[in-house]
């Protein structure tokens, strides 16, 4: 969606998602893009359980002068979370995410990273949306290969495979 | 029941120790009157087909180092005879672990099933190397094997699977098998200390070896599950087939991030068809597994009750002592005692 680049702006439009009970799993805000009028893009991504709920969130966003751009929804969607330990950034962290984000029915929603002291390695979370179970298990094979070829630790969750 | 024990260090100890202290207990509760007829360790050996007495045995050890030191005992005299030529019916094999070879336990159990003797033993060597040879020599000598405290320490993990569960399939197995690492991690985990600081620390405490390789580097959780796979799920696995990480490179960072969306990390081991796996999980608080300090937890997957866990003390003497003696107490019963 795109804001008015004044001040609040990103807490009002959040406010409907919460009240409508939508889960907010990453919120991408990316100042440095404005469009041509001056607005800024955002790329929400929240969880819902039933669509009447998503259309009054839609709605409630239009009338509050959000401007949608694109929607993009998968349901039955699976979220997982992988832990990464290693040097992370030297190992070119953009390329591990284009490479999961190349693959077909697959999202990195998420990362945060925590840095380690000067040489040492440091430690990534990364969130996972899957349009399935096949997909997540996919994705998660997948990871695997690349943590062992850029010599990276994967912690799965104990319910991922 | 005439008794053997081969090995005592910690546990042989620990054992007398609950001999001595539930001797009434295991008279009235369970008819059994164990009769301790040798005792063997590197040093030497002690021999008395009336039974030793324990609480002299464990001082004389104390002192010098050796049962040899009991009056009567033999320095120089080797575990392999004692159990050729003593008569006893239960052979406790409590020596130290070697995972490459088994030894000397492997012989040691082999020796006393060939001789007709009932074998329970700690020892992870002889079952990560030859579990399916023992378990059939065994059957075709016609004597129990037990090994409950080879995983788990006090947790009931073997006899709860073999006996409460038998209805089931057990469809996997997963676990926190090792104290040690389990300590390293809450540690970590409650105050953010790097892994050297922390490792330093339980080595200080004694719950960490002076060479941590076999707990840190998962190895001795990979013993384990290669035990439970090969005990429990029929399977006839190898120590090199798990798949293995261990938890050094693990660091407070890490946890941290794990913490921030509701988990922690746990050093875990899984066993099922196909597939034996050791590692470090994300776990979500709260789950069973995601259990403090040095305690272990495994739980079962199962086709009728669905999921089962349970949770103690893995390691310590007295802790130990619980599942030796329940071993001995199942031989009694089995034997019509």
């Amino acid at each position: 969606m795109e804001l008015e680049d004044v001040p609040g702006q990103l807490v009002k439009a959040l406010e409907p998602i919460s009240r409508y009970g939508g889960n907010i799993q990453s919120i991408m805000h990316q100042r440095e893009k404005k469009t041509p009028l001056g607005r800024l893009p955002v790329m929400l991504i929240f969880e819902i359980g039933e669509r009447a709920r998503l259309n009054r969130i839609l709605a409630a966003l239009r009338a509050m002068g959000v401007r949608i751009v694109r929607i993009g929804e998968r349901e039955g969607a699976v979220r997982t979370t992988v832990l990464l330990i290693g040097h992370i950034i030297h190992t070119d962290v953009r390329d591990t995410i284009d490479r999961l984000n190349a693959l077909k029915g697959v999202m990195v929603s998420d990362l945060s990273l925590a840095m380690g002291a000067p040489g040492q390695e440091s430690a990534a979370r990364m969130t996972i949306m899957a349009d399935d179970e096949k997909h997540k298990n996919l994705v998660i094979s997948s990871m695997r290969r690349i943590a062992d070829r850029k010599d990276l630790l994967m912690i799965t969750s104990l319910e991922a495979e | 029941m005439r008794i053997m024990l081969v090995g005592f260090g910690n546990l042989g100890r620990g054992l007398s120790r609950a001999f001595i202290q539930k001797a009434g207990f295991l008279r009235k509760a369970h008819g059994l009157i164990p009769r301790v007829v040798a005792a063997v360790d590197e040093f030497g050996a002690v021999i008395d087909e009336k039974g030793l007495n324990l609480t002299k045995l464990l001082r004389a050890t104390e002192k010098a180092g050796t049962v040899a030191a009991y009056k009567g005992g033999k320095r120089g005299k080797r575990a392999l005879q004692v159990i050729e030529e003593v008569e006893a019916d239960v052979v406790y094999e409590l020596t130290l672990t070697n995972i490459k070879t088994g030894e000397p336990g492997l012989t040691h159990i082999k020796r006393a099933m060939r001789a007709g003797k009932h074998v329970i033993t700690s020892n992870k060597g002889p079952l990560v190397v030859a579990f399916r040879e023992l378990d059939s020599l065994a059957k075709r000598c016609g004597v129990e094997f037990r090994y409950s405290a080879s995983v788990g320490g006090a947790v009931p993990v073997v006899g709860l699977a073999k006996k409460l569960l038998a209805g089931n399939e057990i469809r996997e197995i997963r676990g926190v098998l090792n104290g040690t690492t389990n300590y390293i991690l809450t540690r970590m985990s409650k105050e953010g200390v790097p892994f050297e600081v922390v490792l330093r620390e339980a080595q200080e405490l004694g719950i960490a070896e002076k060479d941590p390789t076999l707990d840190i580097e998962g190895i001795d959780t990979a013993c384990k599950i290669t035990i439970l796979a090969n005990s429990l799920l029929g399977m006839n696995a190898r120590l090199k087939e798990v798949k293995r990480a261990g938890i050094t490179r693990v660091r407070p960072e890490a946890i941290r991030l794990a913490q921030e969306v509701g988990c922690t990390i746990k050093l875990i081991g899984i066993a099922k068809r196909g597939s034996l796996e050791v590692g470090p999980k994300l776990v979500p608080l709260g789950h069973p597994l995601a259990v403090g300090g040095t305690l272990n937890a495994v739980t079962f997957k199962l086709d009728l009750a669905r999921e089962i866990s349970i949770t103690g003390f893995g390691a310590g003497p007295k802790e130990t002592s619980s599942s030796l003696l329940g071993d001995l107490i199942d031989i009694h019963r089995t034997l019509g005692g």
